[in-house]
């Protein structure tokens, strides 16, 4: 039994309604003592006996691939075999690929491209027999040079562009360029596979373990019956867990040869090659503008790269479509394939570095046009998808906008840069909006009611960012029960299919199929109690029809209960748009004589729906607009411009933002509930904090000191040289 | 890491002998060699520390020099020369976390000689001396270039000795991720002189900046430097900043050094 939805229409809300008041709270994470106390095991630990050890072996070059002293490194001390199999996977697969990505070990597409993997009896010695193996490329690198290929791909035109620009009163026309970004998630990737007969139980640090399993089965050449995949705790992914990974497929391969469990890990600076990047983009904005700011015409086109054979290109504009009013528009990207390391999906894939680099331009509009910048942006807001001519579900930017704007206290700005100086520091404030798709997957997901409580499983991941605690409180204020009644199991393959984590929809879909089998059970009880699910209350394990009030346990009579909930995207989101907004706003200081930037402080609203848990949920957008610091101000992985491989791929060369660059964050919630989310009225949040923020941050920077960066990042450097 | 014998001699004359085996190491706080082996950067056979070695302890003041035992660590260096040589207590508090401040010697920097280093700074803005157990070399002679001292094969620092000035104070440009500084200027006042030492900067490593000496010979303040500046030729140019950027951190961190000196 299974309770199907397929979201059509507007949902009605069920959880206004409930008693438990549970849901929305700011709840703990019922696993954070384990986490802080070191119980959470995560991939590379509860090492199974008589585990092997492997490490991956990089490519030097690109080229034809010789391993040319393999059997020398297979005599060293302690080493099992070293491994150069076709089936290896050249890069991560990307997000819900559902099958493997390029494999081999003969040619080398990018320098850092595993090639080997050599196993030994403990880490130490895999380690020393990997740094021995010596291995060469032959050929000349292909192409890594964005501008030296001829990209692929045409955007979207509407209308007519280039007329609106000449007869606009106010025309720019703009380039912007972002570096390539890494994730780097604090765990690092890890996997420790072992096989029973023909299946293979690998336990890992992935996102999406349904879409993993198939990948995982692809790469092997074994049916999916037979893979099974844990990942209870992930510590962080930001995408680069989405697709299944190079250590989890070696170490599956290496322990079917062995006979006995492997475990792999990556060492930092392989991770940074053979996950994916974030693409470096370059993107030509062009806005036209009547003498009151309002948009005629907007272009924004995107130059982006990836490696022959991959699926993925940045969508940088995806925001763009639907962000801002304006008849004329030319909108998409090209893609330009070079042998670089792979691109795929980091936090915010598209949004990230597109809203940012339209949100500076809208302030460069804002300064021609004598606007303020927030009223800019209001003067714009569309009625309906100017892209599709689509209502929005709900549209929440002026709120934002308003709710931030007051918050801050921006009505106190100068509109003048360079309008306040510290000693050394000129200090000024800027603003961006922030937009991000809301996207519904499908998800299955079961709760099984005891006496004890209830225990909700899927194969759904928790990656830091709060889902055990979430579907918590989802299931316990459907059902009636306290927190501590419920228990949440994640991240096993053995579960039903969730949505995995990733593109901000695991809450909202996942939730969603929570919701259902928490409805499924609901109606069981319901019959029990011969009434209408509709007239159920259930709180603290009673349950209440008219005015029959009686013990769950009772209702239960001794059965066990189990609901099941399956939840699938329908018309909702083809009918409707649907985005989340929020507005960003910086104070930044600007140092006169190094060009130093520091963030003084940072405020965001943001609208996404029901707030599930403020407390997970603020974490989601500290998280964002901190990479939005890092992104503007320091985030910037370099390419070798001979062979393009990544020359600081490691944490002292490339630098996300710490502590020290961070200031206090605020946050801000706006209420909303959109019906056309789904029951929980909720959207995806995960990522709609670093949409803009980084803009918010360079406007800041402009306003300060009169310096407008297009290349991010602004360090010092291109700061100083703007100042002198 | 490949492997290497360890020795622990408890004396200098000791350290001496056993660093005369071929490829023989001395291991200080191991903050800059132990990365180092563990990059397999560097094959030692054998590493002697330096660490049960008495006489490369103890900071003192003798009369107007402060010397400094060769394996004092960065945290004793910044404790106990605060009330007598200011600056170099501020350097050495900042070097690095507590956990390099506690293992990390002066010794061991100033023979790694990083053309990032903090201390080289000090040495030779206050030409001090480098004394090891075969002679005394001053600051001037002893750089001779990035990683490249005028140290012989398993000469060991046991003291360093800076003349004391009456105002110091070190200014360095951190490079955010590790904290090194991308350029750091040592100034040290003198009664009839001005030191002034950068690191950081040069492709040939750690110097003095003698038209900023002069000018602040004749006038200790921020403003005696304004009318100078550092060519671009020659600095190092990388990731974290251009060749230009660095000559112009070196005027501005000399002049916020001036200021602060105390
Ligand atoms: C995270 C981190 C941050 C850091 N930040 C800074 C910073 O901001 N500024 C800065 O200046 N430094 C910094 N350092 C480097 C630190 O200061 C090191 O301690 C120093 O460079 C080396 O000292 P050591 O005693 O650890 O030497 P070791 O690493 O033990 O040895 C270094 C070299 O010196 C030789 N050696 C050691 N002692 C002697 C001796 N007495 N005589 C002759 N040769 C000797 C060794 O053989 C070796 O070749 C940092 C290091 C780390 C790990």
């Amino acid at each position: 039994m299974s309770l199907d939805l397929k979201l059509d229409g507007r949902s009605e809300d069920r959880f206004g309604t409930m008693a438990q008041g549970l849901l929305g709270t700011p709840a703990d994470r019922p696993e954070g003592v384990l986490k802080v106390t070191g119980a959470a095991t995560y991939a590379a630990e509860n090492l199974p006996e008589n585990c092997a050890f492997g490490m991956l072996v990089r490519a030097p070059g690109q080229g034809k691939v010789t391993a040319v002293n393999a059997d020398e490194v297979r005599a060293m001390p302690g080493v099992l075999a070293v491994i150069r199999d076709e089936r290896m996977i050249r890069n991560a697969a990307q997000g819900t690929a559902n099958e493997a990505p390029v494999q081999g070990v003969d040619h080398a597409e990018y320098v850092g491209q595993p090639v080997a993997v050599v196993v030994a009896e403990s880490f130490e010695q895999a380690r020393h027999a990997a740094q021995s193996l010596k291995i060469t490329t032959e050929g000349s690198p292909g192409p890594v040079d964005p501008d030296a290929v001829e990209p692929e791909g045409e955007p979207t035109r509407t209308g007519d562009l280039d007329s609106a620009m000449k007869d606009a009163v106010h025309a720019l026309d703009l380039t912007y360029t972002t570096p390539s970004h890494s994730s780097t998630p604090m765990e690092p990737h890890a996997a420790i596979a072992e096989w029973d007969g023909d299946r293979v139980s690998v336990r890992a640090s992935l996102q999406m373990l349904k879409y993993n399993r198939n990948e995982l089965a692809d790469c092997l050449g074994i049916s999916a019956e037979n893979v099974r995949i844990q990942s209870p705790f992930v510590g962080g992914g930001f995408g680069s867990k989405l697709g299944i990974t190079a250590e989890a497929v070696s170490a599956a391969i290496a322990a079917r040869e062995l006979g006995r469990p492997v475990r792999v890990v990556q060492h930092r600076r392989q991770a940074f090659e053979t996950v994916t990047r974030r693409s470096e983009t370059t993107q030509r904005i062009r806005l036209a503008a009547d003498a009151e700011g309002r948009l005629s015409g907007l272009g924004h086109e995107a130059l982006v790269s990836n490696l022959p054979g991959e699926t993925f290109a940045e969508p940088v504009t995806q925001a763009s479509a639907f962000a801002y009013a304006g008849a004329h528009r030319v909108i998409g990207e090209r893609l330009a394939r070079l042998h670089r390391p792979a691109a795929g999906s980091v936090r915010a894939p598209g949004e990230a570095v597109g809203v940012t680099a339209f949100e500076c331009a809208m302030d460069e509009l804002a300064v021609k046009t004598g606007l303020d910048p927030v009223e800019l942006r209001r003067r714009n807001i569309p009625d309906k998808d100017p892209s599709s001519g689509k209502p929005f579900s709900s549209h929440m930017l002026a709120a934002a906008l308003d709710d931030g704007a007051g918050r801050f206290g921006w009505s106190d700005r100068a509109p003048e840069p360079r309008s306040r100086r510290e000693g050394e520091w000129w200090i000024g404030s800027g603003m961006a909006a922030a937009f991000r798709v809301n996207i519904m997957m499908e998800a299955e997901a079961r709760i099984d009611l005891t006496p004890d409580g209830a225990v909700v499983e899927t194969d759904m991941t928790d990656l830091g960012t709060g889902t055990y605690a979430i579907l918590t409180q989802i299931a316990g204020e459907a059902l009636g029960l306290p927190a501590e009644s419920v228990t949440v199991r994640l991240g096993d393959t053995d579960f039903p299919p969730g949505s995995g984590s990733g593109g901000s929809w695991g809450s909202a879909t996942t939730g969603n199929a929570v919701w259902l089998a928490a409805l499924d059970l609901r109606r069981q009880i319901a019959a029990r109690l011969d009434c209408d699910e509709a007239e159920l209350t259930l709180r603290d394990g009673q349950a209440t029809c008219g005015n029959v009030t009686r013990a769950l346990a009772e209702v239960l009579g001794g059965d066990d209960l189990r609901g099941h909930g399956h939840i699938t995207a329908g018309d909702a989101f083809e009918d409707v748009v649907q985005s989340t907004f929020g507005a960003h706003f910086a104070e930044v200081a600007v140092s006169d004589v190094t060009g130093e930037v520091r963030v003084r402080r940072m405020l965001g609203s943001f609208a996404a729906g029901r707030i599930l848990n403020e407390k997970t949920a603020r974490s989601q957008c500290h998280g964002g607009m901190t990479w939005g610091i890092g992104m503007a101000l320091t985030e910037e992985l370099t390419h070798d411009r001979r062979d393009g491989h990544m020359v600081n791929r490691d944490l002292a060369e490339y630098h996300v933002a710490v502590n020290a660059d961070v200031p206090p964050l605020e946050v801000h919630f706006l209420e909303e509930l959109d019906p056309w989310s789904g029951p929980m009225q909720s959207k995806g949040l995960g990522e709609l904090g670093i949409c803009g923020a980084g803009a918010a941050v360079l406007n800041a920077v402009y306003h300060a000191c009169g310096v407008r960066i297009r290349d991010m990042p602004a360090t010092p450097d291109k700061v100083l040289a703007g100042l002198e | 890491m490949y492997a290497f014998e360890f020795e622990r001699p408890g004396s200098l004359d000791a350290a001496v002998k056993a660093l005369q085996e071929e490829d023989a190491q001395a291991l200080g706080g191991g903050q800059t060699l132990i990365p180092t082996l563990k990059q397999r950067l560097a094959m030692p056979s054998k590493l002697v520390s330096l660490k049960g070695i008495a006489e490369l302890q103890g900071i003192a003041q003798e009369g107007d020099v402060l010397k400094v035992g060769g394996g004092s660590t960065h945290g004793a260096v910044a404790r106990e020369t605060k009330g007598i040589f200011a600056g170099l207590s501020l350097m050495a508090s900042k070097i690095g976390d507590p956990a390099v401040r506690n293992r990390g010697t002066m010794g061991g920097s100033l023979a790694n000689n990083d053309p990032a280093a903090c201390y080289p700074a000090a040495l030779m803005a206050t030409r001090g001396t480098v004394v090891t157990n075969t002679r005394e070399i001053a600051a001037e002679e002893y750089f001779q270039g990035l990683f490249t001292t005028a140290l012989e094969e398993g000469e060991i620092i046991t003291s360093i000795r800076f003349p004391l000035p009456e105002k110091s104070n070190y200014q360095k440009f951190e490079q955010p991720a590790s904290r090194f500084p991308l350029v750091g200027v040592f100034v040290a006042k003198y009664g009839d002189r001005v030191g002034v030492g950068v690191t950081g900067a040069s492709e040939d490593g750690v110097f003095a900046w003698k038209e900023a000496e002069e000018a602040l010979a004749g006038n200790f303040a921020p403003e005696a430097v304004d009318d100078l500046w550092v060519s671009a030729e020659g600095m190092m140019s990388d990731l974290h900043g251009t060749a230009e950027y660095r000559a112009h951190l070196v005027k501005v961190m000399t002049k916020r050094a001036v200021a602060a000196a105390e």
